[in-house]
């Protein structure tokens, strides 16, 4: 399954750093995400009538920083969430 | 006039002089003040020939008219020079408090020049000058000296030398504010090249301001602004810059081992969220800065600021460390010796590549964290192979026969970010004017964190031009002189709009960047004197040829010479990479 990992001020939120995912989108992965951990929500999505990454949000899936959440997910897929961050 | 405090302060230390004469207006309003003013002052002062530890060099302070106004981190000041660590022009830019009570002394330049005969400190207390014996303070530590010379944050700044920039070692920074530095390019040994110690400052005038009211509004405006971008009121303050270790590992561009992997197993255990989790005491911050980056760390042996991501990374991943522990007291041990970070931890891990490969004949190791101390103070006091590397890791390396190993541009050695897994910052480094470095125009914004907007970082074509943007940027911010990091959460409008509201002279957006550009050229004009060419414009074998054989970064080596042939173009240089004439006459420098 693919696996999610949280970084920064996104762990304190969901009181975790890493969890699994059955999804096989990454928009539905992300959903989920926050359903199943009520302290993101807010945080890394913005749900209207279509859902959106919220700005500043950064997501790679294997290493490559991605914005489309369409893009189909592998078992052995890494997805790395990021808030807004900065530095130097 | 409003803006600048029109004043020049001119001290001799060869004679002990002292002279007060006017600052040229137009130079001013062309360059604005710190990196600028210093690059156009040092075209004038420091020609070719002149060795950097030499007695012609001259120490070159700049405050801008933005400083001690007030105005959200407007506490910077540049010092320029020739930098003994790569000939080029050197402006290295510190936080703190000091710039702020330098420019209360009612001065917008102190020129230091000559040597003193013997050891000797500096005190400036508005318009006065004292020349002190320095011969008790020599050889003494950054924050024993500090101390010593009454530093109070508000009141009494101290600058100083550590024992290695008595040294002359060619990576010894300038410090402040006891764990403030200047610290790229050798500025340090400069100061101990003229047997001078430390500059006390002491000043009690505040700048005149053009536009009171339009200057108020504009400070009301950028306080919202700051508070309402998550990276200046929730990032910086609560991880600091190490928070960028995870990210930059994770996509593949943590330099690790001397640049020989492009990812690093131990990245967590040095990352921001672990200094948050083990080590952290508060956060704090500069003078009239609300954003509080500033780490105070605590480990069983030492409390203070620190470390930053840079730091963290260059005795981390790329020296294959992950004791956090021993990376903050290092830090530590640094700053009261004076030593650039980036350029010791990355000389000492070039050390370690050449010592794993019988290049030189030392216990140094990749991972051996209980070496670095022992290193560093050999580094500071020139003893046994820090002898060596106390010269930069490019010097060291060819001394023992393979330069290669020196990563680095220019002689300066990179920072915490592996062109491999970004194309663009790859082009910053080769065409930064003072080596390499990534605070000529961090492409981390818009190749990593999406700042303004993600552009592909393995995108070649059309590259340039967002290089360019963020080095005219960047050159514009430091000759303000504030943080670059106001930048993220006001646009360089409001800087135009705030130095016109302080200096009364109307600059549009497109007028401070155009400042930038011409800074920009001015350094460059000041290198192709100095007798660099295109061919200094490159990066190490390791990052044109050797691609990572795994990671996100895998097979990407850096495409410079395509990108560097559309950069010229872009600067309305020649192939060669020189203004034209056209140029320089469309920035002013037309008489250069």
């Amino acid at each position: 399954m693919p696996v999610i990992k949280l970084y920064a001020s996104l762990r304190k939120m969901a009181g975790l750093n890493e969890t699994k995912t059955s999804a096989e989108v990454l928009d539905a992965a992300l959903t989920d995400l926050v359903q199943r951990h009520p302290g993101l929500v807010g945080a890394i999505l913005e749900i209207g009538p279509v859902i959106t990454v919220r700005p500043h949000i950064i997501i790679t899936i294997n290493g490559q920083l991605t914005g489309d959440l369409d893009t189909r997910l592998a078992p052995e897929d890494s997805i790395a969430i990021f808030p807004p961050i900065a530095g130097g | 006039m409003a803006g600048w405090s029109e004043k020049i302060l001119d001290i001799d230390l060869s004679t002990k002089s002292v002279k007060t004469y006017p600052l040229d207006m137009e130079m001013a309003r062309m360059f604005v003040g710190g990196r600028g003013l210093g690059a156009r002052l040092l075209w004038d002062l420091v020609g070719p020939q002149v060795d950097p530890l030499a007695p012609e060099n001259v120490l070159i302070f700049t405050a801008g008219p933005l400083t001690a106004t007030g105005y959200q981190t407007s506490n910077r000041f540049s010092v320029t020079t020739k930098s003994p660590q790569t000939g080029t022009v050197l402006d290295a830019n510190s936080g703190g408090f000091w710039g702020m009570q330098f420019r209360k002394t009612g001065h917008d330049v102190l020129i230091v020049r000559g040597k003193s005969e013997a050891p000797v400190w500096i005190e400036i207390k508005n318009a006065e000058v004292f020349f002190h014996d320095a011969s008790d303070l020599w050889g003494m530590r950054v924050y024993a000296v500090t101390e010593k010379l009454g530093q109070n944050n508000n009141k009494r700044n101290v600058l100083c030398i550590g024992p290695a920039g008595e040294n002359l070692s060619r990576m010894a920074a300038i410090m402040n504010d006891r764990e403030r530095a200047a610290a790229r390019g050798g500025p340090g040994a400069v100061m101990g090249s003229k047997n001078l110690k430390a500059i006390v400052v002491e000043g009690s005038e505040r700048p005149e301001l053009a536009d009171k009211d339009q200057y108020k509004f504009l400070m009301y405006e950028t306080k919202k602004l700051l508070a309402a971008s998550p990276l200046t009121s929730q990032a910086l303050p609560e991880f600091g810059t190490v928070v960028m270790m995870n990210i930059v590992n994770n996509i593949g561009a943590l330099p690790t081992r001397n640049h020989q992997q492009t990812q690093f197993e131990g990245a967590e255990a040095i990352s921001g969220e672990a200094l948050t989790d083990k080590y952290l005491v508060k956060n704090t911050s500069c003078w009239a800065c609300p954003i509080g980056c500033t780490r105070i760390s605590k480990t069983e042996k030492v409390e203070g600021e620190g470390p930053e991501f840079e730091t963290t990374w260059a005795f981390g991943a790329q020296c294959g460390i992950d004791d956090l522990a021993a990376i903050i007291e290092v830090n530590s041990l640094c700053n009261d010796l004076g030593l650039d970070t980036i350029s010791t931890g990355s000389t000492i891990a070039c050390a370690m590549e050449m010592s794993e490969k019988g290049y030189i004949d030392s216990d140094l190791r990749f991972g051996r964290a209980d070496l670095l101390a022992r290193s560093v103070e050999d580094i500071a006091y020139r003893r046994d192979l820090g002898a060596d590397m106390t010269e930069g890791s490019l010097r060291l390396a060819t001394k023992y026969g393979h330069p290669e190993l020196s990563m680095s541009t220019k002689g300066m050695e990179f920072p915490a970010y592996d062109p491999r897994g970004m194309q663009g910052q790859g082009l910053l480094y080769a065409t930064s004017n003072r080596g390499g470095c990534h605070m000529r125009g961090n492409m981390l914004g818009p190749e990593v964190l999406g700042l303004p907007k993600l552009i592909d970082r393995f995108q070649i074509q059309g590259k340039s031009s967002f290089v360019i943007l963020h080095q005219n940027s960047a050159a514009a911010v430091d000759s303000l002189v504030v943080c670059k990091f106001t930048g993220m959460g006001v646009a360089d409008e409001y800087f135009a709009r705030v130095l016109s509201a302080v200096t009364g002279i109307q600059y549009a957006t497109g007028d401070l960047i155009s400042v930038g550009e011409r800074v920009w050229n001015m350094e460059r004009m000041y290198n192709l004197r100095e007798g660099f060419t295109r061919k200094d414009d490159t990066l190490p074998a390791r990052l044109l040829t050797e691609a990572p054989t795994e990671g996100p970064s895998k097979g990407w080596v850096v495409h410079l010479e395509p990108m560097l042939k559309e950069y010229y173009r872009g600067r309305g240089w020649d192939e060669n990479g020189i203004p034209t004439p056209r140029k320089l006459a469309d920035l002013g420098l037309a008489n250069l």
